[in-house]
């Protein structure tokens, strides 16, 4: 794979804001450019704070270690500037944003994206969002919607996908995308991505999950096992099949 | 009203929001030259006045805003009527940027400093028999109208102590009459202008449409920022008639500085429809007081109104959904935005009469919360003497989190265009309601602009 890695994540330790106690202790990770990761490991280990932390969440705290993305410190960073940056976050919760469409805001972030003083063409922008909903197979009709505004849990996790198909990233972080999503969701969801990463093989992916299902149509070149804020394993394909057949409790027990 | 005593003698209350410059001799000289009957209208809501007590934070109507701190009326000099030109290329740039956002358009008014300085009308629409005049002008020309409408049913001075306060001294305002069966397909726009510090301002807006007419009307009132306190009062009464169709729009977009009152009184005729949006942006104190009333059956009014605070800004709505008659419709829906120490009060009642069987009425105020220290009081109120009503009320309070932030930061926004976004999208359920030409547009840029202070 790549010679620099486009991430790389040195001994983060992690807390919520304004408590004490710590989430991550310790993390080290590196992803290259093109590649797909998985981050599997079960509730309250950690791997959902560590995607917010990448993305720039107000609300968490990184207390030691460093992130760097394409060799540059990005700690300090914004979440509009590491959104500009490249990196998108598809939330496991997606907000709502009641009178404001799909298309409206999809061209808000894409006119935030233009030089000081540029202006987004409307007419590329509107031939853009049909070609990315088609890809998709999504209907033309979603976008006038209000964004997430009485969503189904499915609906939502589309949309997460139709903005990340606009917005381009470089490194696109799924947090538990799998969740609340019956098979067929799940499909359509994965489906999504894997076009996506088609389409730019560059683009580097961190799939964040809980169970093991989700990889069984989004493929991972390696798998990382998160148990209590730190990494615990890490391996190719094989060590979600391993989990799949034995579970959490064999690891939880090493580390204890 | 109360058994009048003997005005000789002060009683406990009497003559308080009496000053150095807001007294019967300004009563007096408002009064010199006009004909008897406006005259004594004038005198008699001096009288008023001075017999009703200052309303303070006791009373459940005033409870959130304490007049003896945010209105200094010791200090205010009134504002005089004086002859004024008007002129387009030297108009203030705010002024200027509002009336070039007002497209299409029956007639123009515009108001500076409590004087008609200008008013035009579409042709057709003057042969029509529409008319569209300065109040002052109206009072020589249609007496009979002023006479049964100015002051009488709608906002008559005993109604309140600032509402016999603007009937004593106002100095001009705006008069629209539009005759049975005549429909204006654009609407009357209003600019209102004020630009001295320290003053206060008293004007009218007296609204007469006819059966089965139908007319939209945006009064905007603006001004640029001040140090000192001015006092803008608006009074504001507007009749529909049976079967006819009437919009009234306020966009208050006054600087910072101004304290804003605005009393309306709404009269729906039969089967009239009567709506109105109002819209508080700008000054540093605004209160809104509406009445609506559906007097005839199967009258209906849409109430809309939202606002956008910042800073130390304070809003006060006060609204009432008067049932009279049967088979009527009322639905109000404010919104308010508020940032910084913003703090709006939304007091809202339902009243249905005995007679008002078949009453369909409804409220909800609903408020976003952009800051830790902004604030919403909301207290909507219920009161029912009919027994064959569907009513129902509500209000929220709900905040901007950091999670909502996050999201739309995540995208790319910046900060402000995220809470732009959230704000428009909020404010915007009220907007579609009522969609007039330029007004949204203009809403949109206050919001904007207010976000990027």
């Amino acid at each position: 794979m790549s010679d620099t890695p486009i991430l790389s994540i040195r001994d983060v330790h992690a807390k919520v804001a304004d408590e004490d106690t710590e989430i991550l202790h310790g993390v080290d990770l590196e992803l290259g450019k093109g590649e797909i990761h998985a981050i599997m490991g079960p509730n309250g280990s950690g791997k959902s704070t560590l995607a917010k932390i990448l993305a720039g969440h107000p609300g968490y705290e990184v207390t030691a270690g460093s992130i760097t993305y394409k060799g540059e410190d990005i700690l300090e960073a914004e979440p509009d500037e590491r959104s500009k940056a490249g990196i998108f976050l598809a939330f496991q919760y997606p907000v709502e944003i009641p009178g404001v469409s799909i298309a409206n805001f999809l061209r808000t972030a894409l006119q935030s994206r233009e030089e000081e003083g540029g202006e987004l063409d409307l007419f590329d922008f509107q031939d853009e969002l049909l070609a990315r909903m088609e890809l998709l197979g999504m209907d033309a009709s979603f976008a006038e919607r209000p964004v997430n505004d009485g969503f189904s849990g499915g609906e939502k996790k589309r949309n997460e996908i139709l903005q990340m198909a606009m917005l381009r990233p470089e490194l696109a972080l799924m947090d538990e995308t799998d969740s609340g999503l019956d098979i067929d969701a799940l499909q359509v969801v994965a489906d999504g991505v894997n076009k996506l990463h088609q389409e730019n093989p560059d683009m580097t992916v961190l799939i964040i999950t809980h169970y093991q299902r989700l990889l069984n149509y989004l493929k991972p070149h390696f798998v990382h096992v998160m148990v209590k804020g730190k990494l615990v394993r890490s391996g190719g394909p094989e060590v979600a099949e391993e989990l799949e057949a034995r579970g959490y409790e064999e690891f939880k027990t090493v580390e204890a | 009203m109360a058994q009048s005593t003997t005005l000789d003698e002060p009683i406990g209350g009497l003559m308080e929001g009496v000053t150095d410059s807001l007294n019967s001799d300004l009563v007096q000289s408002r009064a010199t030259g006009e004909p008897e009957w406006l005259r004594n209208r004038r005198l008699d809501a001096w009288a008023s006045y001075e017999r009703t007590p200052m309303p303070t934070t006791r009373l459940e109507e005033w409870r959130y805003t304490d007049l003896s701190r945010k209105l200094s009326l010791d200090a205010l000099t009134p504002m005089e009527w004086s002859e004024r030109a008007f002129d387009r290329e030297s108009a203030p740039a705010r002024m200027a940027e509002a009336m070039e956002a007002d497209h299409e358009s029956s007639g123009h008014v515009v108001e500076i400093d409590g004087t008609v300085a200008h008013v035009d009308l579409d042709a057709d629409l003057a042969a029509k028999g529409v008319v569209l005049t300065s109040l002052r002008s109206a009072v020589e020309d249609h007496p009979e109208l002023l006479e049964e409408y100015l002051a009488t049913r709608a906002l008559p001075a005993d109604r309140g102590k600032f509402q016999a306060l603007n009937a004593a001294l106002w100095t001009d305002g705006i008069f629209l009459h539009v005759p049975r069966g005549v429909r204006l397909e654009h609407p009357v726009r209003v600019t209102r202008w004020l630009s001295e510090e320290g003053k206060a301002l008293f004007s009218r807006t007296l609204i007469v449409a006819a059966e089965a007419s139908q007319v939209s009307y945006v009064d905007e009132i603006l001004s640029d920022d001040m140090e000192v306190q001015s006092l803008v009062s608006s009074a504001v009464e507007v009749f529909a008639g049976n079967g006819a169709q009437v919009q009234y729009v306020s966009l208050q977009r006054l600087g910072h500085g101004p304290f804003h009152l605005s009393q309306q009184r709404t009269i729906a005729g039969k089967d009239a429809t009567l709506d109105t949006l109002n819209v508080n942006m700008g000054a540093t104190t605004a209160r809104l007081d509406l009445n609506a009333q559906l007097l005839g059956s199967g009258a209906n009014s849409d109430m809309l109104g939202l606002c956008f605070g910042e800073g130390d800004q304070h809003f006060d709505h006060n609204t009432s959904q008067d049932h009279v008659a049967p088979h009527a419709y009322s639905d109000l829906l404010y919104k308010g935005a508020l940032d910084g120490r913003a703090r709006s009060v939304f007091r809202g009642i339902i009243k249905v009469h005995k007679g008002a069987q078949q009453t369909d009425a409804y409220q909800t105020n609903r408020n976003l919360l952009l800051s830790e220290e902004a604030r919403a009081d909301s207290l909507p109120n219920l009161e029912i003497e009919a027994d064959d009503v569907r009513c129902s009320h509500g209000a929220t309070v709900g905040q901007l989190d950091q999670d909502h932030l996050f999201y739309l930061m995540s995208r790319g926004l910046s900060r402000t265009e995220a809470e732009r976004l959230v704000v428009i999208g909020f404010l915007g359920e009220v907007l579609s309601k009522l969609p007039l030409g330029g007004v949204v547009e203009k809403i949109s840029r206050a919001v904007e602009a207010k976000l990027n202070v």
